[in-house]
Formats: C-alpha cells, structure tokens, sequence
C-alpha cells in the first residue's frame, strides 16, 4: 500500500514548489513599491498586547510599510537605557519624555498617541470590606476608592484582620511596579504624594513632609516588578493573599477581558476595578528616535489604528469617546468619562520623589 | 482585495523559504530551555508539545539563582529561560533579552513532614507559624531538607520567608534588618536543623525519597509527587504545613531571549502557547502545580490530596521579597554566616594517570573555592565556621592537611600546597574515601553539613575495593556523601557505585568545571 503514494506525493510537491516559487518572485516584485521599514524600539509592557495585534501588525505594514519589533522596558529605564539601534520609545508618561529631553535633549519628534487612568484593581472580598468601611463608595455602577482615607489606613499599619480580613496576613497595602522604572508605580507614587499632601498637587516645597511618608510606604513593599504588564498578571493568577491591591491601568482589565475572553469569564465576579479618587492620567507618548521611527507616529494616529486601541486594547483615545462604546466590553463599572482627576506633581518634582524612593 | 492576494504571496513564499532552509520540511526548530530542575516532572508534556509543535526542545536544568547568573551574562547559548520565579528573570535580565515572559503554573514553597511526625508535633491540627517549627528544631524533635538558598529558589524564598518570620515583618526585609542579632542568631538555630541540603528542588525530592528524613521544605507540587511515590511503596506520606508568616509562591514564567532569530521566536511562541493552552494546562495541574485562574479545576481535585494536608481553598498570602540589594545580601549572609557550616574533606587524586590535564583542571576547581575572591563571583565563599580538610592521593595516602578557621589567607595556604604537589604513583580512590570518613570521626557530625568530595579520574587500581569501603562506611555509622569530580580520561563506573551507596552524586569536571564545582558544593 505504501508504494504507491510516492508518486502523487512527489508530483504534487513539484506542483507546490512551483506554486510557491511564482507567487514568491510575485510577491518580491509587488513589496517593491515600497520599502519596509523594520523599526525596532523600547516599548512598556502594557502595550506588548497592542503590537501583538495581528490587525494592528496589518495596517502597520500594508498601509505604512512598518513593522515594529519591540524590547519590553520600563518607561523611565527605557530613557536612560543603550539606545544604539533603537527606532523609538513608547513610555507612558509625559515624566518618561520630561526626562528624555532633560537627559537627552529634543526627541526628533513626540506625539501623545493615548491615554489611560490609573486605577487600582482587587478582588471582592477587599472591595467589600473597604466599602463597609466607607473608603470605596459605588456611584453609577462605578467603584471609587477615597484616597485621603485609603492612604491613612496604609500610613497607620493597619492589619487586613482590623477591616474585617483574618484570612489576609500582614498589613493593608497596595502593591505597585517599582517607581523608579516603571511608569505605573511611578504615576501612583505621584499620586500619593498629592495625597499625602492634603490632596493637592505636591511641589517641591511640600516633599519635607511628604517624601519621608512616601519613602515608609514603598520601603515595606521591597522587590518590586519593572512591569505593569508582570505585576497585573501576577495579581491575577495568584490570588487574593499575594497581592491584595494593585495599581495600574484601566485599559489592562479591558484588554483582558478581549484578548482572554475564557479566562475574563473565570475571573469577572472576583475582580473589581476601582478608580481613585482623585486619580491621574497616563499619558502614553511616542517618542521617535530616527527618521523610520518618525513614520510610525503618523501609523499610530491613524483613525484605524485608534479605534483598534481603543476596542481592543482599552487605550483611550481621541478619536473614539468612552462614552459610545462601553458596551463592547463585558468589563462591568468602567467609568464613561474620567472626571476626577488631579495634575502629577512636575516634573523636576517627581525627579526628587524618584531620588528618594531608589 | 489586493491585501488578501499580498497576504497568500507573503504565506505562500514565507513557506517556500522555510522549505529551502530546512531541505523540505525534515529539520526541526530547535529552543533550548534552561530550566528549574522542578519542570524535570514536566517531561512527558513536553515531549507531547514536540510532537504538536514540531519543535525540538532541549531542557537543561539549573538552580533558579543561577539562571539569573546566567541572564546577567547574556544568557549563554539558550533560547529560552524558564525559572521557578519571576523575581529571577527580573533580577537577572539586566539587558532587556527576555519577552513573553509569562507564568506557566504556580505552586507554594512549603513544609512537607511525615505525618507521624506533623501529628506529634500538632502541626495537623492548628495553623503553623515559622517560630512554631523552630520551636520543633530546639526541642530537636525535627530535621529538615531544604535546597541551598545561593543556589534554587525553593531554598532562597523558603530562606526569605524565615527571615521575615524572626523579624516579625510582614513588609520587605530591609538592610537593617540583616543586622539585627536575635534574627541571625535565631536563623542559624533554625538552619541548624537543616539534615542535607541540594543544589535543586526536583534532585531534593529524589533524595528525600531514596533516604530516610522526616521532613523536606519543597514546593507544594513535588511534595505531591512525593506522597504519590510513597503511597504506591505503602509508606507513610508527608503533611503538608504552610507556615503563614514566611510563605512564598513560585510562579514559573517562561520567557524567551530575543537575540533577532524570527524563526526561534516562532517556535517559542509555538511552544508557549502550546504550554498555556487548555489541554496542556490541564495536564501540568495533574502533576499537582496551581493553573490558571479560577482554582483548581473538578477533574483534577484529587490530586491535591487534602487527607496530605494540601488545601487549595485556603488564601495564600506570601511575603514579599526584598528589594534585589537586600536580597543579594540576605544570600551572601546566608552563605557565609547562617547555614550550616560544613565540613569537607576534598580527596584529591595525585596519581599520575591525572597528568592527562587531569591535575591542572583539580587545581583550577580548588582555586575556585578557596580562593575567596573567585568563589565570591560565584556565591561559593567560605562560611565562618566551616571546615576544608584534603587528603592528597594516589595509590597511598600522600598528605593531609586541615583549615580549621577559615581566613581567607589560610585557605589560599592550603590552594598553595596542592597547586604545588606534583603527581605520581597508581590510584586507589577508595582508600582516600576511608580516610575522609577517619577525619570525620573527629567531628560532631550534627553541628555540620559534611560530605567527602573525591576528585578524580575514577581509575581505582589499588588494593582496596568498594567492599572495603562499604564495610568501613557502615562501621563508621555516619550519614555522609561522597560525591565525585571527574577530570581527565574519567571512569565513571567507580564513581557512580560510590555515589549511589551513599547518597552522593557524580559531576563531569571536563565539561563545565565551574558548573560542576559549584554543584557539589550545593548539594553538600
């Protein structure tokens, strides 16, 4: 029986091998009117998801002639790390670019591609007790977390067991990324110390008082992740007891819940997105480094491409508001506009905040 | 239109390259994986994930601490890393090489005590603390295994987890902290009680089965795999106890090292998905490791035995790392004050078949640990109260010498003699063994970690033999190690009947001296 299939085998291998030689001499001639630019950068990890996206790689390449590789760097370290090589950097901050052009001068060209808050996320049973004790209050279906009160139950060593949580060990506190690499922990840092100082935006004169507090909360977290996109999938897969809290970005639990549709559905009573109240945006800001790494700003603008971040991704963007399009994730008590919001301390500040928390 | 005709010619001569390279579609990708030794239980899955994904895997298995040694330096020639935690790669991926690094199961480090034992010690009724089983260690009705914390995660975050019990923190330790002398002292006390140490969790659990102990700290899912080995011989299983003020979770990323190979990039990715897919997720959770994130599914609940202790139900709450500073120095305290200190009596063979290269590679690995500015580079440094013997041999015992306080400068006395002895004469490795167990008679074995390490190229040719030695082994009584170090033109069947009697282990010194080196010294 065997001895006969040989034959159509080979024939129909002969046939496949021509096949493929034609289209690929047809295909070589028809990439030829233009060429592709292989740009190579520092992304956040946040937005691995992102350029991930077979869509996005598509309009990237057929209607940009781009293709963007990517290493995966903290927004601040991506600043000061070997650039040699490198197209560009997507941080997500302004900070990220703050400190760009103070290190390194005028970037060839910046743009803010979109924006998300920070807001924290935990799981029901610490939603509920922090709403028993009033620091989380439900409006519209949406869950806010009072910052004033959250941080005095951090400042005062509170253990889980006073709120009602025997069975979380140690104290309450809110697990981040480290400050000095990544831009979450960064941001929530800088939100912080607008807490701590009274709940206005905290200039340099504010930081006798308040870096030494700031320095307390962030000593007893120790190994901090470099990534929010590490620290989010952690917070997910082990559980209550690790980590409690996190800070991060509304668009993670949003891509989640599109990208891992199956696993959305495991997880969806358990999780609850809280935004703080007052919180801050992440701005996420393209920074071309050379000439090819300037093509892809205008790529990321593209009216396609902000929709596809925003309904895939859950980065908000200019060109399609939150308010029309909520439904199309299964994410519940996603806030339509982000009102609540307060100014990062500047720059020149956050410098001194990161300097006293390395 | 026009996209789709660019997409089919894009596949279509992707394809017909692909078929070029590999001359018609026979050659495999091939990823190497450098691995925690824990994934060994792991072999069968990826065995059926070449199949699925045609790619070749390579596994190669180390410590998690020196996997991110070997991150720092630049990932050697692997494609992959696959850790027991993720702190490793953080810590160790100082050049941005490391993508798609993602969790493929989780399991707690945690205590597995026979059952007996847990029972009489009321581990199975109430919640245990780590001072609870300090307590256990002072009133010396318990001993424990426990991997080295310089060299595996389960050791290191086990390591971690005590500190923070004896400082009464439940926030990151800090480099005060590693001062405080209560700490230290209780510390020590508590690796006092550690019975055998090894450089890697899986080869822990191997030798916790093959000897008699009463406990081992180990991941929760190889305890699992223990208690099924030991249910199937009709012996009493290990109770699982998890300390709530010192507990740490492993999670096990693999990531894949971007060098710019698109086609190893893809085989990863295959693998990966592979990896994290529902059918082979759900066979990693029957090898007792935690998946996904909704607990532990239905059809795989038997495995995790409550009737051993295990409790998937129960909330872990680990405590948190130190920062990498803090840790690094935690390790370095760790290696030179607080374990046990050991006690070694390296047999050095001197016979003149070692002239084959053989002798200068011994010399090089001695500089390496007593030397202590090479053995720093690697976390080998001497502890304080450790003891170094050497017995130089060939067919006759030639010398012997012994570094009772360990300075610095006395230990490059003693690498100064032997890089100065010149070889001669036959080989009689097994009287150089019974020496060392003569010069360990002089020791109260409890207060250290001893272990014989022969170096050697295993040609035995004397008038001892193995039965000379077994006989003196079980006359002398002790629970010592011989492990073997092959140079030169090695035999290894002398060496393995050796190591086998006696729990020890035998290492190729040609292949990666260093590696091998530091090995030994792990598991001892």
């Amino acid at each position: 029986m065997k001895k006969k299939i040989p034959n159509p085998r080979v024939v129909g291998l002969i046939i496949l091998i021509v096949i493929m030689a034609v289209t690929g001499i047809i295909y070589w001639l028809a990439a030829g009117e233009g060429e592709i630019a292989a740009l190579d950068g520092y992304l956040g990890g946040e937005k691995i998801g992102l350029f991930e996206d077979e869509e996005i790689q598509e309009v990237l390449l057929d209607e940009y002639r781009i293709k963007m590789d990517y290493s995966k760097a903290g927004s601040l370290d991506m600043v000061t790390l070997d650039q040699s090589g490198m197209d560009y950097l997507f941080p997500s901050s302004q900070t990220a670019l703050e400190y760009y052009r103070k290190t390194r001068g005028e970037p060839l060209k910046s743009e803010i591609i979109f924006n998300t808050p920070i807001v924290l996320y935990t799981h029901q049973i610490v939603a509920d007790a922090l709403a028993a004790e009033k620091i989380v209050t439900e409006e519209d279906g949406v869950f806010y977390l009072d910052m004033l009160k959250m941080t005095e139950l951090i400042i005062s060593d509170t253990p889980w067991a006073d709120i009602g949580l025997p069975e979380l060990y140690g104290n309450v506190s809110i697990d981040t990324t480290d400050p000095a690499k990544s831009n979450s922990g960064n941001m929530f840092a800088g939100l912080l110390a607008n807490t701590l100082n009274g709940g206005v935006t905290a200039d340099q004169q504010a930081l006798p008082l308040v870096l030494p507090r700031l320095q307390e909360i962030f000593s007893r977290l120790g190994y901090m992740e470099t990534s929010s996109a590490d620290l989010f999938s952690q917070f997910l897969k082990m559980g209550v007891g690790a980590k409690p809290i996190i800070a991060g970005y509304e668009s993670q639990l949003l891509e989640f819940s599109v990208e891992q549709p199956e696993d959305y559905e495991q997880i969806q009573d358990d999780i609850v997105m809280l935004y703080p109240s007052p919180t801050v945006w992440s701005t996420h800001v393209y920074i071309a480094l050379t000439e090819n790494g300037e093509k892809a700003a205008d790529a990321l603008l593209d009216p396609k491409m902000q929709e596809l971040a925003w309904t895939k991704h859950g980065f908000r963007t200019n060109v399609y508001g939150a308010a029309v399009s909520l439904e199309k994730f299964p994410v519940k008590g996603v806030a339509e506009d982000i009102t609540r919001v307060m100014q990062m301390p500047s720059y020149e500040t956050m410098e001194q905040i990161i300097e006293g928390l390395r | 239109m026009k996209d789709i005709f660019r997409n089919v010619a894009r596949a279509a001569a992707a394809v017909a390259l692909i078929l070029m390279l590999s001359g018609c579609g026979a050659g495999k990708t091939q990823l190497r994986i450098l691995s925690g030794s824990e994934n060994q239980e792991l072999e069968a899955i990826l065995v059926e994930c070449e199949k699925k994904t045609g790619v070749d895997i390579q596994m190669e298995y180390k410590g998690s601490v020196d996997i991110m040694r070997t991150l720092q330096e630049g990932g050697g020639a692997y494609d992959a890393v696959w850790p027991a935690s993720s702190i490793w790669i953080s810590m160790g991926d100082q050049q941005h090489m490391v993508k798609y690094a993602e969790s493929v199961s989780t399991t707690p480090v945690v205590f597995g005590i026979r059952r007996s034992v847990a029972e009489e010690l009321g581990f199975t009724q109430a919640e245990v603390s780590v001072r609870d089983i300090l307590a256990a260690i002072q009133n010396q009705n318990l001993q424990f295994c426990m991997t080295s914390a310089t060299q595996s995660n389960s050791g290191a975050s086990a390591y971690i987890g005590f500190l923070n019990a004896f400082l009464d923190k439940d926030g990151a330790i800090t480099m005060e902290d590693l001062d405080n002398q209560k700490m230290q002292t209780q510390m020590a006390e508590f690796l006092s009680g550690v019975e055998r140490s090894s450089g890697s969790s899986d080869w822990l659990k191997d030798m916790f089965l093959e000897g008699d102990y009463d406990a081992m700290v180990n991941y929760e899912c190889l305890m699992i795999s223990a208690n099924q080995e030991l249910t199937d011989r009709g012996e009493e299983p290990l109770y699982v106890v998890y300390p709530y003020d010192g507990l740490s979770i492993a999670d096990s990323p693999l990531g894949y090292l971007d060098r710019g190979d698109e086609e190893k990039e893809e085989a990863f990715q295959k693998v990966q998905e592979y990896l994290l897919g529902d059918g082979a997720q759900k066979a990693i959770e029957a090898t007792g490791r935690r998946i996904g994130y909704g607990g532990v599914s239905e059809e795989n609940r038997d495995v995790f035995n409550p009737d051993w202790g295990i409790d998937v139900d129960r909330i872990l709450s680990p405590i948190p790392m130190p920062d990498a500073d803090v840790l690094t120095q935690a390790l370095n305290l760790y290696q030179t004050e607080l374990r046990k200190p050991s006690l070694t009596v390296y047999c050095l063979d001197y016979s003149s078949s070692m002239n084959n290269g053989g002798r200068d590679q011994l010399v090089e690995a001695m500089g390496m640990i007593l030397l202590q500015d090479e053995a720093s580079q690697y976390l080998l440094q001497a502890s304080s109260r450790e003891i170094n013997a050497a017995v130089l041999f060939d067919d006759t015992i030639l010398q012997e010498y012994l570094v009772e306080t360990p300075l610095d400068e006395n230990l490059a006395a003693l690498y100064q003699e032997i890089e100065g002895y010149g070889t001669r004469g036959g080989t009689d490795i097994y009287a150089a063994a019974i020496e060392g167990l003569e010069l360990l008679k002089n020791y109260d074995l409890s207060q250290y970690t001893p272990a014989i390490i022969l170096m050697t190229d295993g040609q035995s040719n004397g008038s001892t033999c193995f039965d000379d030695f077994a006989r003196a082994y079980e006359e002398a009584g002790m629970d010592v190690p011989v492990f073997s170090i092959m140079f030169g033109d090695a035999e290894e069947a002398q060496l393995e009947e050796l190591a086998e009697y006696t729990g020890g282990r035998v290492f190729d010194g040609r292949e990666d001296l260093a590696e091998a080196f530091r090995s030994v010294k792990g598991y001892n």
